[in-house]
């Protein structure tokens, strides 16, 4: 098999993440409930965890990096912290549901700041505008997961700072893929993955937080237990109920993979792995690829349709040739109301940093014949 | 033998200020707080031996991790809290 859907969540991952994982299951216990040995390895394990975060994302305090169990529980603990009923928030035209879904159920103004595919310029022109309507709160994908689309973060971080309009940034697929400067950005939260492109188990992630964040859940955190309020400071506001241990053992050695790789060396290779897959796509007579003109606004993830072909039918036909990748709205459609795709969904393949050239070659081949079948 | 607890708002905090110390060669030691210095409940303290006080003091506010409460045992088992 060959996997393209990292953009859901990496399968291969360095040999480390599943033995710290397997090797935790019997040998740390919960962090900070205990003062004995295998208590105090796991809380060294996350602490351990924390401060490699905190070097990745020039987070000056490992106390602001909270462990989620997804992107989606980071971005709901952001988003209901800084958004209230009423509430006018800007969102890019490329947000997941994971930022809409919370906004809209909180009953939230939103503001879509609408661009064409791949062009940054009209989406910082796009944010300004839409910024100097009046906003409360600006939430703000690095990544289209649909697309691959970088939005240009740190100038619509900057128009955020000039405004004092505090910006949520979803790093979805950018983290541990695309350079990503917690401190630089200014950010109020970020929110990320652990499973994705930092290559932990799935049911982790990461919160990174620059303002006051309000808990979502309450409940036990080992520390200040006479009161029946949450703690009022990091992490443990945020950490309610026991850690998922085996996955942050696992998200330490995904962590230490791709700092050691270096996340320029990586998103470097997912984006000629991407390139030379766009171009090859493109030679289909059926394929309509959407790639970006201009390779560094593009990560390490493609969307294509074939003409005359339901998506979902090609990704079954791919699937059964041995080639693992995703069909359909991919839980974006406002992604796809900016590209125009949303009637018809998109067929999308996503690298990581295990993927090959030849790998790429063969599926390349796969989809011509899987074109060249339709005439 | 004498030492010192540095009582912390969080294990994490601890975690900090005991990382602090051992990159600057002080033994520091993470635990549970004694139940009697705990505070609110539960916390976790930092174990410093008796004669590294002064340079643990200046290494944490060198580093912004001033303590805001430190424990010394006493001879009974109890703790005294030290004013700074």
């Amino acid at each position: 098999m060959i996997y393209l859907d990292s953009a859901a969540t990496t399968l291969q991952k360095p040999a480390a993440v599943a033995a710290a994982s397997a090797r935790a299951i019997n040998n740390l216990a919960s962090p900070g409930r205990g003062g004995h040995r295998p208590a105090m390895a796991a809380a060294d394990t996350a602490f351990a965890c924390r401060e490699a975060a905190a070097r990745l994302f020039h987070v000056g305090d490992p106390e602001r990096v909270v462990f989620t169990f997804n992107a989606t529980h980071g971005l709901n603990i952001a988003i209901k912290t800084l958004a209230r009923p009423g509430s006018r928030v800007v969102v890019s035209g490329y947000e997941h549901n994971a930022v809409t879904r919370p906004l809209h159920a909180l009953g939230a103004d939103i503001r879509v700041a609408r661009s064409p595919l791949f062009d940054q310029k009209a989406a910082l022109a796009a944010f300004r505008r839409e910024l100097d309507r009046g906003a409360d709160l600006a939430v703000c994908t690095h990544v289209s997961n649909v697309f691959g689309f970088i939005l240009p973060i740190e100038e619509i971080a900057g128009l955020c700072r000039e405004r004092g309009v505090p910006l949520i940034v979803d790093a979805s697929q950018s983290a541990g893929a695309v350079p990503l400067d917690f401190s630089a950005l200014g950010a109020a939260f970020i929110a990320m993955p652990g499973h994705k492109g930092l290559y932990g188990p799935q049911g982790t992630g990461l919160l990174l937080c620059g303002a006051d964040p309000v808990p979502l859940l309450e409940g036990g955190t080992g520390s200040e237990s006479k009161r029946q309020s949450m703690p009022d400071f990091l992490p443990d506001r945020l950490e309610a109920g026991t850690h998922n241990i085996t996955g942050i053992a696992g998200l330490l050695e995904g962590l230490r993979f791709v700092e050691r790789r270096g996340v320029e060396r990586i998103a470097a290779h997912e984006a000629a792995l991407i390139r030379r897959m766009g171009e090859g796509l493109c030679a289909a007579p059926g394929a309509e690829v959407f790639l970006s003109g201009e390779p560094s606004v593009q990560a390490g993830v493609l969307s294509f349709r074939l003409r005359g072909r339901d998506c979902e039918e090609a990704g079954e036909l791919l699937g059964e040739q041995g080639f693992a990748l995703r069909a359909g709205l991919h839980c974006a459609p406002l992604a796809h109301e900016s590209a125009d795709t949303l009637e018809t969904g998109t067929l999308r393949a996503s690298v990581s940093a295990f993927n090959t050239g030849r790998e790429i070659e063969k599926f390349i081949h796969a989809v011509w014949e899987l074109d060249a079948a339709k005439y | 033998m004498l030492y010192y607890l540095i009582v912390c708002r969080s294990l994490t905090y601890a975690q900090r200020t005991a990382a602090a110390l051992e990159r600057a060669g002080i033994t520091a030691r993470v635990l549970r707080s004694p139940k009697s210095i705990a505070g609110e409940g539960c916390s976790h303290s930092v174990k410093i031996s008796q004669r590294n006080l002064p340079d643990s003091l200046r290494i944490l506010q060198r580093v912004g991790l001033t303590p805001k409460r430190v424990y010394i045992t006493a001879g009974d088992g109890s703790y005294q809290e030290v004013a700074l």
